[in-house]
């Protein structure tokens, strides 16, 4: 086809776009997974059977605070991501603060605690459990914001597909976080750190092979 | 003459609204645009600068929702082109040299940097003679720069550097007020 019919044949069906269109896709692939990964937890795991005074405890407002800090950040780095202009942004720096607070709080969790109990505060009783459920979690949320990508335009594949595990490993840690009965802050720094972590390593390497445009 | 940013990015807006005549004219005037962004890059035959060419204005038209109405136009058309450039030169096998790797970000960094409603022609006057020449013939017009070389009777080498300078004396003038 030369060039001029196809200008002419695109320009036939241009419709209108919404000025926040990427967003609201991110939004929508991002909330449909959502949806789908609670209804995992719910179905799979179970809500804890102490929900209701749990929630009010400092563990939980932790791991709350947490996974939603980081998850703010990295949905941010992800929808910056799919510009195809997008430069490095304040946004992959972020992580750094929610993460350097809750390691303060996890070494004075441990200086204030005999070193016989070391052990047991870092390990909690569920570190496997932890890592390999928060991984499963992830992926509805993943393939959904996977999907809502496709359609964009991101030019640094590695850096949209690391963006893209970051945000979807830390909303299945929040998800998670309503099943999970660990009271410690190393607990939910060390484990949960490393299951958001692999979440984004592995949308590094998987995802650009579905992001090529 | 190429079409100015204020207008194209006028078009975009309007493209956004829905307005198809908008659509096809801001398509229309990226073509010769693209074809020399791709012709100074690639050497191959015409043809395939054209499927470049397409490729472009596909994504252009698909992915438009990428863009963002409040950030200047060309820089995110000249990412797309560089995209789908890399994507060829993976595709193909054909390592990129070095030297025009480099050209390419300065001359996506220049236009991104000059894009905000200056006038290209305007910038250009401040430079001297051999500098503006040197520019307007081949990041401009889209010539080969053997073909500058024989009308001005200059050498290849002389024009890279005329272009080189020229371009990072304009970066370094008004790259500093980034957006």
């Amino acid at each position: 086809m030369n060039t001029d019919e196809l200008i002419k044949k695109l320009s036939s069906d241009a419709s209108v776009v919404s000025p926040r269109a990427l967003e609201k896709r991110m939004l929508l692939g991002g909330v449909s997974g959502v949806f789908v990964s609670a209804a995992i937890v719910i179905l799979w795991l179970g809500f804890r059977s102490d929900l209701e005074t749990a929630a009010i405890s400092s563990a939980f407002l932790i791991k709350m605070t947490y996974t939603a800090a980081l998850a703010a950040c990295a949905v941010a780095a992800s929808v910056h991501l799919m510009r195809p202009d997008a430069k490095p942004a304040v946004w992959f720096a972020l992580p750094v603060i929610p993460f350097a607070l809750l390691g303060l709080l996890a070494m004075t969790e441990f200086a204030g605690a005999p070193r016989e109990a070391w052990a047991s505060i870092a390990l909690g009783q569920s570190v496997s459990a932890c890592i390999v459920r928060i991984s499963i979690i992830s992926v509805p949320v993943f393939l959904g914001l996977l999907l809502a990508a496709r359609r964009l335009a991101p030019t640094r594949l590695r850096a949209a597909g690391a963006a893209i595990g970051f945000a979807s490993g830390s909303l299945a840690a929040g998800l998670y976080a309503l099943h999970c009965i660990e009271s410690s802050a190393s607990f939910i720094f060390l484990w949960y750190s490393l299951a958001i972590a692999l979440a984004a390593a592995i949308g590094a390497i998987v995802a650009p092979l579905f992001l090529r445009w | 003459m190429a079409a100015s940013e204020a207008q194209l990015k006028d078009l975009m807006g309007r493209s956004f609204g829905g307005d198809r005549r908008a659509h096809e004219e801001l398509l229309r005037l990226l073509t010769p645009m693209l074809r020399s962004y791709f012709g100074r890059r690639v050497r191959v035959a015409t043809e395939e600068v054209d499927d470049l060419v397409q490729e472009v204005l596909i994504a252009i038209h698909t992915r438009r929702a990428t863009y963002d109405l409040t950030r200047p136009l060309l820089p995110w058309v000249y990412a797309i082109a560089k995209y789908k450039l890399f994507d060829c030169f993976r595709r193909t096998g054909a390592a990129p040299l070095r030297q025009e790797l480099h050209e390419t970000d300065a001359i996506v960094e220049f236009e991104g940097a000059c894009s905000a409603r200056m006038d290209i022609s305007a910038m250009l006057e401040s430079l001297p003679e051999k500098q503006r020449l040197a520019i307007e013939a081949t990041r401009i017009r889209g010539d080969t720069i053997s073909d500058v070389a024989e009308v001005h009777g200059w050498s290849e080498s002389d024009i890279k550097v005329s272009v080189h300078r020229g371009l990072k004396t304009l970066a370094a003038r008004f790259g500093g007020a980034k957006a």
